[in-house]
């Protein structure tokens, strides 16, 4: 998950500022990062391509993530059971 | 006037209201053209100034200079027209007309013994609900923050925190940016006031678990039609009791599916009334697409194809007409999809030509031409190829 999530950011990184993706760990403010709001939108649509479904819009709870390990724990959490 | 340092502005609004015939504010931000144009539509006799890239304009503090009360001023008192701008969906800001009583209309007056308010701006204080926050704080008797233009995210609500405000106003948009920044927890407001977009039930119940003894407050407001009314019980839309009986001096329906208000004044906003007529009864159309869902009015979108990426209005067909210039794409369908971090963001669905087989090389391809053409706003999120798009019997991109 960490992984597919990480790849994805790292793509929309380059594809918006055309410069090297950063190094992500757990306590990486996301909007920090360079990427901007409408970045991580982006970020949102391309993952629930990916995965197959969008937290935010599963979770109960209005939560907005500030670091890049509780953005990966939100995807965890919210995995739909197989 | 296009000022960017925000002291000098209020400075130069003290100094001239009341003194000249009319102010048009334009925002510092504004390409220098655009200054020079709009100043001459509205036959403005001086541009003023702290920019360097304005060569015709005046400094500020030569106008300060002439200004009333100073020796040699020969300037009669007279009532100041403020022409304000709203953004038009061309891009062109669009001019609106008001006056210094007709925008601190809703401004409280200091009242003894209360608590002092400490208001943030994030707003450009030349737009409406920039000035609101400006009028607000500086004559209701409180003080008002204003960050440096330079300043991050993370350092504009750092200072916030450090100077104790207690109100803030943004968009939603901005709202969710906030929540999104570690800073925000050096904040202890006492008021939250979203407008501009609509503030959907997942931003206000964030903000109220972030800030649950602060009043949270959306405005609904239709610039054009010069009225507008807030909501403060906590969830998104408005009650639908409110069609029969509206708060204010308004009176609201739903017909064919959007929004229309009827104002017992009409207020300043001129240039309403040359678009827009009213209908028999005299209810102007906000072109707001609502849906009543039991007890709650709900508001949908735009009715004019427009939608709100980020705080921008976007025509999907714009987009699509960029995407299907291209000779790999037969035909395009663009709408957008809700989300949490822009409000909403474009999805493109594609048909391609027959022959090409690297999918995700075309992606990238059109992406990369969507974002020479067009505002980063307007980018589709996401480009789908999918094997048809379904038309409506007139032939065109079904639109829902």
């Amino acid at each position: 998950m960490r992984e597919i999530i990480s790849n994805i950011f790292k793509g929309i990184w380059v594809e918006q500022t055309q410069s090297e993706p950063p190094v992500l760990t757990n306590d990486t403010v996301l909007l920090d990062t360079g990427l901007d709001s409408l970045g991580f939108a982006i970020v949102v649509t391309r993952l629930e391509e990916e995965l197959g479904y969008d937290p935010f819009s599963i979770s109960e709870d209005a939560y907005y993530p500030q670091t890049f390990g509780e953005f990966v724990e939100f995807y965890e959490l919210h995995r739909p059971k197989a | 006037m296009s000022v960017e340092d925000v002291g000098a502005l209020i400075q130069l609004l003290v100094a001239c209201d009341g003194h000249c015939e009319a102010l048009l504010l334009l925002s510092g931000s504004l390409p220098a053209d655009d200054v020079e144009s709009l100043a001459q539509e509205a036959r403005i006799d001086m541009i003023v100034s702290d920019r360097t890239d304005l060569h015709s304009a005046r400094p500020v503090s030569e106008v300060l200079e002439m200004a009333p009360g100073q020796p040699g001023s020969s300037i009669t008192p007279c009532k100041t027209e403020w022409i304000m701008t709203t953004s038009g969906t061309t891009g062109r800001p669009k001019m609106i007309s008001h006056t210094l009583e007709s925008l601190s209309r809703t401004v409280s007056r200091p009242t003894e013994g209360a608590q002092q308010n400490i208001w943030g701006l994030v707003y450009d204080p030349t737009r409406f609900a920039g000035m609101q926050v400006v009028l607000q704080s500086l004559l209701g008797g409180g003080v008002l923050v204003v960050s440096s233009p330079q300043d991050s995210m993370g350092q504009r609500l750092a200072l916030f925190g450090n100077e104790g405000i207690t109100h803030l106003s943004a968009t939603p948009t901005l709202w969710r940016r906030f929540l999104m920044q570690p800073e925000i927890s050096s904040l202890a407001l006492r008021q939250i006031t979203l407008g501009g977009e609509i503030a959907d039930q997942t931003i206000l119940d964030a903000l109220h678990r972030q800030f649950s003894d602060a009043r949270i407050v959306h405005i609904y407001a239709s610039t054009e039609l010069g009225v507008g009314f807030s909501v403060k019980d906590l969830r998104e839309g408005f009650p639908a009791a409110w069609l029969d009986q509206a708060p204010g001096s308004i009176a609201m329906r739903i017909t064919e599916g959007t929004l229309r208000i009827k104002a017992a004044t009409t207020s300043a906003a001129s240039g309403a009334e040359q678009q827009m007529a009213p209908d028999d009864d005299g209810y102007l159309d906000t072109q707001d697409t609502v849906e009543k869902i039991g007890g709650r009015v709900l508001f949908r979108g735009r009715d004019n194809g427009t939608v709100n990426i980020g705080g921008v209005k976007i025509y999907p067909e714009t987009v699509e007409q960029i995407l299907n210039a291209r000779p790999e794409v037969m035909i395009s369908h663009v709408f957008s999809k809700k989300n949490p971090f822009s409000g909403n963001i474009l999805i493109a669905e594609v048909v391609i030509s027959p022959g090409i087989d690297n999918e995700a090389d075309l992606k990238t391809d059109l992406l990369r031409h969507c974002r020479d053409k067009l505002p980063k706003e307007a980018v589709p999120a996401l480009i789908r190829v999918v094997p048809d798009i379904i038309l409506n019997p007139a032939g065109k991109v079904r639109r829902s």
